[in-house]
């Protein structure tokens, strides 16, 4: 048979390129015909030489441009998957199934919405975190400057975050890159405010700070506002507070600092502190420094305050360093050696700077003495962990459950593709609904955020605001989150169902090969978390129980404590015998207020660093602290308050003591050292919070030293008019001294504040991630039920019971929850292993922790599907068989 | 009422399509065009012309059924749409009105 002819294929590809298709299979038609026709009158050759030339002539805007006209239409049109009438399908059919499946709808929806609720809190959690600080348009030349001493032999050095008066101004003296300098010192005095007394906490500070510092004045001039003396400038509450009026510029305060009060200057009213601040100030003054301390070069040597310094942009910092210590070196070289000789100080001291912004989440360096707010990154990365924990779950919910629904659709999907519907289309289509699902838990995730924010603010210690979120990078945030979550959730089901062989799909019988792995992968992984999570919540618990339940050591029961600055041994004296003649106070005991500290040398050489305390005879008996070894300071030994101590049993140990009553310890830091007898030894008790070792401590009587407090027995359940009794007596005494009280077993209490906070935020991490896995659960198991309703059916007929119905559909979820354990436990007694490292006073890990965890998640679960499995094995199996 | 604009070319093409007996489409057009007025024409001018006058609505197009023949390409078949009609009809009215305008005798004094 003869080769049929054809056109040549250039040309023939010339015409498609340059023919728009409406026109291209006539015109190319019509060619081909009179080609064939030519070639059969004319021969070949000719036939293609005129097939060219007519080609060629086609090579025209005309026919290139050529468009669907008005009235030319393929009578079989392809519209693209994301015309209008396709889009109106896809949501017609998405809404169908959704309202069909209200079930499985609401469960995606819950889900999802509740896992980027969550997300959505966390993103604002560590938004508010990072932004510590970052309003100052100083940033980021702003510093703080802190040290380190390093002792020759130890490994790690000490940090100190604190600065004396001398490191600001003489650092910005002798550097040409440091600015200016701001000295911030922590106080708290009395103020006058109308009739009463109130002691307020104060920061002195240096003319510069609202150079340095952004914070804005609502009236006042920033210069010029500290840099007189008796000045003050305060916070609009406080003008509030104090006036009545936040225009209070040129109002007179009384402010007692030293001795007496004083009239203060309203110089400045400023703008609350933004939330996000560590710098939180109601009542500034301008920092004083007495001429004889900054003749006193020793002063090198007293750290209490934060001092700030501005550096020159562009500025290298290791050199504004190197030539801070340099000027440290020779400026205190004197006192560098006096301070050796005397004290026998080793370490050395290296100044460095932070930047302020890294100061709100520094574990080394941390906020403190007049900063607040102070955080610990691993906060922000364990809520950033359960936030993508709760939404790594419902994802795999969603993608879960729309995979099992599948099922049903694979004849939707078939008809499809029967009737012309491509692969992209179905791919379009399934993410379509995934976003539009997302998209309403989007919605719902908003509504739940606004509904939970309070209470996560009270958590979590915030001020967060919805308004937070309206801000550009964190609008990004969200909508990429969206995208990711619609992709995550719709990726999968999308890719896997638009794959379906359309002859298979409609074939019944089908079943989906792979998915089970991936399904019982998910639910695995689902429940590894959820019983992860349930551990540490128990471990957290029982930990903060028993830091809260563990006996201190002393008797923290009905004991007020009352402060009073600098109440002396005869003031002491006057306050108890005024309250002893109440019938509901038991006794009274005065102690030094917050905690002191010093050194001494024990066993003539040995330098040992302890806890300082000031009492008087009856501290210890009143907290029923128990001595273990000679006696308490007593009253028939006059000389106790001058020559004698008492000791806790750490410090005998740190001392080596083997016979403590005794000893003599040696206060050589004094100007004329001081040497005191042991005369007992004092149980260890836990006089700081249970997340410290108990540390070696000294029980003094020195009359030089005043008390800052004292405790007040009371009779049970008298508490009303004894703190009545307490007050009058304290007004009466001490009329110009501000009065509070506290309980001493509640102040203990709030020691555990963090811990508490701890729980709160686990058990609420747990509690969501188990809900969700278990919607997700009862979803599968619905599904699961539904696809054996025959065979549940059949078996009934056959005989089986309700039970052994109920155990075939609950079994196989129950094994993978086990099998999760597998994976969660050894992680999770690594985490809580590593957490309660911090603890020296800590619980043991116990197997029962993890078998309470076990059993709780297989309990859950199994309820979760019972619920499903159950009402399928009481259904009736007529109903069942007969709806075929 | 609507002036029909025929071009000279277009109302040849338009008269091919009337007066074809079977169904027209370009090829049969294309032939008979070139038959009757013994001019070579390329058959992108006839394509061009009919989809133009499809464009104002003097003729109208269906697609055929599958052709052996060409590659199984379906033929483009073109008909006479009423305003074509009607827009012969006027042309020709135009003409024949100007041609009895034409004074008796004239043609003879030119021609000769």
């Amino acid at each position: 048979m003869k080769k049929q002819p054809i056109p040549p294929r250039w040309a023939d590809w010339l015409l498609e390129v340059f023919v728009a298709p409406p026109l291209r299979e006539d015109v190319q038609g019509d060619l081909h015909e009179v080609f064939y026709k030519r070639t059969e009158q004319e021969g070949l050759s000719k036939a293609r030489r005129e097939f060219i030339w007519a080609v060629l002539h086609y090579i025209n805007p005309y026919f290139f441009k050529a468009r669907q006209r008005t009235n030319r239409q393929s009578d079989y049109p392809s519209p693209s998957y994301l015309h209008p009438a396709m889009l109106r399908n896809y949501l017609t059919i998405a809404l169908r199934t959704l309202a069909h499946n209200k079930a499985y709808s609401i469960i995606n929806v819950v889900g999802l919405s509740i896992g980027l609720a969550a997300a959505m809190l966390i993103i604002l959690y560590t938004k508010d975190e990072v932004s510590y600080d970052r309003f100052h348009t100083n940033n980021p030349n702003l510093y703080r400057i802190t040290s380190r001493d390093i002792t020759p032999g130890d490994q790690k050095p000490s940090y100190n975050t604190n600065t004396g008066i001398f490191q600001g101004p003489k650092f910005t003296a002798g550097t040409p890159e440091i600015q200016s300098f701001v000295r911030f010192q922590s106080g708290q005095s009395d103020i006058r405010q109308g009739n009463e007394v109130k002691s307020q906490e104060m920061f002195s500070t240096d003319p510069e700070f609202f150079q340095l510092f952004s914070f804005p004045l609502l009236s006042g001039d920033p210069k010029t506002a500290l840099s007189r003396p008796k000045t003050v400038v305060i916070s609009e509450d406080m003008a509030e507070k104090q006036f009545g009026t936040t225009d209070a510029l040129g109002k007179i305060m009384f402010i007692k600092t030293e001795a007496q009060f004083e009239p203060y200057t309203v110089t400045g009213v400023a703008v609350k502190c933004p939330q996000n601040s560590s710098i939180k100030f109601d009542v500034l003054l301008p920092i004083t420094v007495s001429k004889e301390d900054i003749a006193r070069s020793d002063n090198w040597f007293s750290f209490f305050l934060n001092t700030f310094v501005l550096v020159r942009p562009n500025a290298n910092i290791k050199a504004v360093e190197a030539t801070m210590n340099r000027i440290y070196q020779t400026d205190a070289k004197n006192t560098i050696l006096e301070m050796a000789k005397k004290f026998g100080i080793k370490s050395k001291t290296i100044y460095s700077l932070q930047p302020l912004t890294e100061m709100h989440l520094s574990t080394d360096l941390p906020v403190n003495n007049g900063l607040v707010d102070e955080s610990r990154p691993t906060f922000s990365y364990i809520l950033s962990g359960i936030a993508l924990f709760v939404l790594l779950i419902a994802c795999i919910n969603f993608v879960n459950l729309t995979v099992a629904r599948s099922l049903k659709r694979a004849k939707e999907i078939g008809v499809r593709k029967v009737v012309g519907g491509g692969r992209n289309q179905l791919i379009i289509q399934f993410l379509g609904e995934s976003f539009l699902l997302c998209f309403v838990a989007f919605v719902l995730a908003i509504v739940l955020l606004l509904l939970v924010l309070p209470t996560f603010n009270q958590l979590a210690n915030k001020a967060l605001s919805f308004a937070y979120l309206l801000d550009v990078k964190l609008i990004a945030g969200y909508i990429g989150l969206f995208l990711v979550t619609g992709l995550l959730a719709g990726f999968y089901p999308a890719i896997v169902l638009s794959g379906f062989s359309p002859v298979q799909s409609l074939y019944s019988r089908f079943r989906f090969a792979g998915r089970n792995y991936l399904q019982r992968g998910l639910i695995v992984l689902q429940f590894s978390l959820a019983s992860f999570l349930i551990v540490a919540t128990l471990t957290i618990n029982s930990q903060l129980n028993y830091l809260t339940t563990k006996s201190l050591g002393y008797d923290d029961r009905n004991l007020v404590a009352v402060n009073k600055s600098s109440l002396n041994h005869s003031e002491a004296r006057l306050l108890k015998s005024e309250l002893m003649k109440f019938p509901t106070i038991v006794d009274v005991a005065p102690k030094n207020r917050g905690f002191w500290g010093t050194v001494a040398k024990v066993n003539g050489e040995k330098q040992l660093s302890f806890a300082y305390e000031t009492v008087d005879e009856m501290y210890l008996p009143l907290l029923k602290i128990p001595i273990l070894a000679g006696r308490n300071f007593s009253p028939d030994f006059p000389s106790d308050s001058t020559q004698s101590v008492l000791v806790n049993e750490s410090f005998v140990k740190e001392a080596g003591w083997k016979n403590p009553i005794g000893q003599e310890v040696n206060f050589f830091a004094y100007e004329i050292p001081e040497r005191y007898k042991v005369i007992g030894v004092v149980k260890d008790y836990h006089f700081a919070a249970l997340n410290q070792k108990i540390r070696p401590q000294l029980f003094t009587m020195k009359p030089k030293n005043d008390f800052g407090k004292a405790f007040v027995k009371i009779k049970p359940h008298t508490e009303t008019e004894s703190l009545r009794a307490i007050e009058q007596t304290f007004k009466k005494l001490f009329p110009i001294n501000p009065y509070s009280y506290s309980f001493l077993d509640q102040d203990n209490l709030k020691k555990y504040e963090s811990e508490a906070k701890w729980r709160q935020i686990m058990l609420f991490g747990a509690i969501l991630t188990i809900f969700i896995s278990c919607i997700g659960l009862l979803g599968l198991a619905t599904l699961a039920a539904e696809r054996r309703t025959k065979e549940i059916g059949i078996r009934k007929v056959l005989g089986a019971s309700v039970s052994s119905i109920v155990q075939l559909l609950s079994s196989d979820f129950l094994r993978l929850v086990g099998f999760s354990f597998v994976l969660a436990f050894p992680a999770a007694y690594f985490a809580i292993d590593k957490w309660l490292e911090n603890y020296p006073y800590r619980i043991e890990i116990s197997a029962w922790t993890f078998a309470l965890a076990a059993l709780l998640a297989i309990l859950i679960a199994f309820f979760t599907v019972s619920f499903q499995s159950i009402r399928a094995a009481m259904s009736n199996p007529v109903k069942s068989l007969r709806s075929e | 009422m609507r002036r029909a604009f025929l071009g000279e070319f277009e109302e040849i093409v338009l008269l091919v399509v009337a007066a074809c007996p079977a169904e027209a489409y370009g090829v049969t057009i294309w032939e008979d065009l070139q038959q009757q007025t013994g001019r070579s024409i390329t058959m992108s001018a006839v394509h061009a012309t009919l989809y133009r006058l499809e464009e104002k609505g003097f003729l109208s197009s269906t697609m055929g059924g599958a052709t052996a023949e060409r590659g199984g390409r379906r033929k483009r078949f073109f008909t006479l749409t009423a305003l074509g009609v009607r827009a012969l009809n006027d042309v020709q009215q135009v003409r024949s009105r100007l041609w009895q305008a034409i004074p008796p005798g004239k043609f003879q004094l030119i021609g000769g």
